[in-house]
Formats: structure tokens, sequence, C-alpha cells
């Protein structure tokens, strides 16, 4: 029997990029991908809820997986690193602690077996849709543009866990913008930091990592720097004519989600992936 | 009492006496410039029991969350999830947190989900200002985000029954936190 499959959204998704979902919904229904979005879902509590009490963010999520079950999903495709980060790890925690799912589901008043994958949207497009698939829906190649994937670090950092890609430098968003006809390049700041977590509090400091991401990307000629965050897209972009200035980076650099890249290939406009609500304008490939 | 902080952190962060001060995380976090107490020296001072110095340090708040160094310490101690841990006994113990805004900001965030079940992004940055007296605290970004749509101002719709769910565990949690303050 072919498996379930959920798309828990986050609340991200629906504000401030709403547009990734735009597109990530374009791109799934392209590629003929049978699933629907989970219903009665919570916030996974991202840094916040468990930098004040831990144990919440753990019901927190773990409320979220027992819908999941509940409403019959095997799989739940998660598109924000944050989401997927709290959701895949609070799922291995209590698999690895049955004992503390059984008190928690108790406290909650959940019925949580264990039958939910968490899936990061990565891992979904290579290893579950493949980028044969992929390919076969291309028709308008990026050819020419030269693209930065970055990962940041909520994405494939799970301690204690299995990654779906290699922690210190992943390839599998560098696969899909090859797959796009795009040309990915090799970069030192695929995973490093873009203090998301500190944008609206330690300014100073999450505009100083963001210097030196757009920095690296702008030396290595990158026309753009494709993201599946969307704590990083907002991070990377809605500050940037500021930092560019500050760190004297000339061009603009892009940050398109890579489901919106994505859009593209496969013939859709630049409206229609929702590219004009980013701050950074794309150019149209000629 | 002299190893009180570590020993009361959570078995499941990984055993925090393997450390042996590589300070493979401290080279690897990207915030470590902005910290007064470097993540390898906050383990080594509270196996100390030198507490106070790590509960009062402004290095467990400005920690990005990021995992670099839960992922790069050869003895599995998830030093991320530590300095949460850090966060929540300073709170619990009375220590005032040396970075207020970024407390503020995570109580402000938490205090929203929990009204309804989701984040409402405008509300969480209008009421984060207020409590600063920050009021125009990065109001430039606010007209571009609405015109681009990115700044939404109705609050999402809530969780059927989530308010009442949470309340009733957060009734749960006050309690279970008094008794662990008054036990330790």
């Amino acid at each position: 029997m072919a498996k379930k499959i959920g798309l828990y959204p986050g609340c991200s998704l629906e504000a401030s990029a709403s547009n990734y979902l735009m597109s990530i919904e374009k791109v799934l229904s392209v590629l003929e991908v049978d699933y629907s979005i989970m219903e009665n879902w919570n916030c996974c509590g991202a840094t916040s809820v468990k930098t004040i009490d831990q144990d919440m963010n753990l019901m927190l999520n773990l409320r979220n997986l027992a819908e999941a079950e509940k409403q019959g999903y095997d799989e739940l495709v998660v598109p924000c690193a944050s989401c997927f980060h709290r959701l895949a790890t609070t799922n291995f925690e209590l698999m690895q602690d049955r004992q503390l799912l059984e008190d928690l589901n108790k406290e909650c008043g959940c019925k949580y077996n264990g039958k939910v994958h968490v899936r990061n949207i990565l891992d979904f497009f290579v290893n579950v849709i493949g980028l044969d698939k992929i390919a076969s829906k291309v028709t308008h190649p990026l050819s020419g543009l030269i693209v930065a994937s970055y990962y940041g670090c909520l994405n494939t950092r799970v301690p204690g866990m299995e990654s779906f890609d290699t922690m210190e430098y992943p390839m599998s968003m560098d696969n899909i913008v090859k797959t796009l006809g795009a040309e990915p390049i090799d970069w030192s700041y695929k995973t490093e930091c873009c203090g998301a977590s500190l944008f609206l509090t330690m300014d100073s400091v999450s505009e100083r990592l963001v210097g030196k991401i757009l920095k690296d990307a702008s030396l290595r000629t990158a026309d753009c720097i494709t993201v599946s965050c969307p704590m990083c897209q907002t991070n990377l972009d809605t500050k940037q004519g500021k930092i560019r200035s500050e760190y004297s980076i000339a061009e603009s650099i892009p940050v398109p989600f890579f489901t919106q890249l994505m859009g593209l290939a496969f013939g859709m406009s630049h409206e229609e992936v929702g590219l004009d609500k980013n701050f950074e304008k794309m150019e149209p490939l000629t | 009492m002299a190893t009180h902080v570590l020993e009361s952190v959570d078995e499941n962060l990984g055993d925090t006496s393997l450390c042996y001060q590589c300070a493979k995380c401290s080279n690897g976090c990207p915030v470590a410039e902005d910290m007064d107490i470097l993540p390898h020296q906050v383990i080594h001072l509270a196996s100390l029991g030198l507490e106070e110095e790590v509960l009062d340090s402004r290095t467990i708040w400005i920690c990005a969350n990021c995992y670099a160094c839960a992922v790069k310490c050869p003895n599995d101690i998830n030093i991320t999830s530590v300095m949460n841990d850090l966060k929540q006994k300073a709170i619990d113990h009375g220590f005032k947190p040396q970075i207020p805004e970024v407390y503020q900001f995570h109580q402000v965030f938490t205090q929203d989900v929990f009204r309804r079940g989701k984040a409402h992004e405008l509300f969480i940055m209008g009421e984060y200002n207020l409590r600063l007296m920050k009021p125009f605290k990065n109001v430039f970004l606010a007209p571009k985000m609405f015109l681009k749509d990115k700044l939404k101002v109705l609050p999402p719709r809530a969780v059927k029954g989530f308010r009442k769910w949470v309340h009733k565990l957060l009734i749960i949690r006050r309690k279970q936190r008094r008794v662990n303050r008054i036990v330790s």
C-alpha cells in the first residue's frame, strides 16, 4: 500500500513565507505527488519554547505527531528547518525512551505510537520523489545560473540521529540545483548558522553572520543563494540592503527558495512561484 | 553540592563528565566571539561547581541554538541542549538573564503560541518591542513586508482545542517546577 504523505506547513509558511508554501504546492502538483496538508497542527515551538520550558516543547511536538498519526499519515514532510528539527528530534527522543513516551502520552492525553516518519523536505525531494523524476519535468533549464545552496544549521544537525545528508558538507540541494540545469558552486558557508534566532534580539550578531555568508557567495560569483528554510530566507533577504553596505558587497544576491527555482525550471513565471514576494529581485533568465 | 548544575542536567544530553576540553565546540561556535565564557569553559566551570558564573553568563543567552557544538563533540555531549537547560535553571533559580532581550523575546513568542497554538509574527514583533520600550525597533522592515504580503495583520486561526489542552498542562508544569525549585 502506498504511504500516506502529509505536509506540515508550520507558522511561517502561513505568513512570512507563504510564497514558499505556494511554490511547494505547485511543484508537487507538477511532480504528481499524492499528499495533503495535515490538519489541526500546532506550532513546533521553534527555539523559543524550548528555551523557556524544554518539556513543554516536547509535548507540543508530541501533540503534532499524535495528530499526524491519528490522521493516518505515514510520512510527515516538513519544509521549515526549525520545525523539522523540533519534530524529528522529538520523535527520535520519544522512540529512544519508550517510558518517556508513555508518561508524556498520559500527561498530554495523546495516543502516539511512533508510527510517523518525519521527513525533511530536501530528503523528500531527493530520496522519495527522486532526481530522475524532477529531471523529467524540467522544460526550461536554468542554464548559466550560478547557485550557492545554503542549508543553514538545522536541516542536517540532528545530534545522535542519522541525518539524511552529510552534516558538514551536504549535497542534496546542490544535486537538485544541478538537475534543474543550473550550476551549483562549492563554497564555505553552506551550513554556517545565519543567526536567525537572534534576528530580532541581537541584530548586530545576526547581521554579522549574514554578512559573512553573503560575502562568500558573492566572492564566488553566485547569482543567488537558494534556501529551504523560511527563517534563513527572511534573515538573508529582508535586511540585505543594510548588511551589504556594511560589508561592502556590491551586488544584490536574491534568496529564492529551492522550490521557486524548481518552479522556474518547470516553466512557471516568477509570479507563479512567488518570487515577486522576496525582497531582493531575481532577474529573469535570458 | 559541588557539581550541582551538571548533576541536574538531563542525562539524555550526554555524560558531561566525559568532556576532555578539546574545545571543538568553542572553535566551531559562530557566536563564540560574543560570549563571555566559551562553550568548553561552560562545561568546565560547571563541573568545578562554579555554577553561579555559568548561570550568570551572557553565553547561555547568546547561544544561537545552531547545534554546531553538539554535532562536533567527540564525546556526544549535546552542548546546545545543555545551554538550554542552563537557561531554564538560571530562570528557576532567580538569576537575572544577562541578555534580557533574548529572554523577553522567547517569552513573548511562547506566550503567543500558547494563546492559540500558532505564532502570529506581527504580534510577536510588536509586543516584543513594547516590552523593550523600543517601539520602533526594526519598524523599517514593516512597510515592505506588508507590501510583499509577508506580515499578516490578522492572527492565524486558533487550533481546535489547543488552548484548553495547553492550559491544563501549564498548571501541572508550574506545580512541577515549583517542586523542583524547593528540592534543589
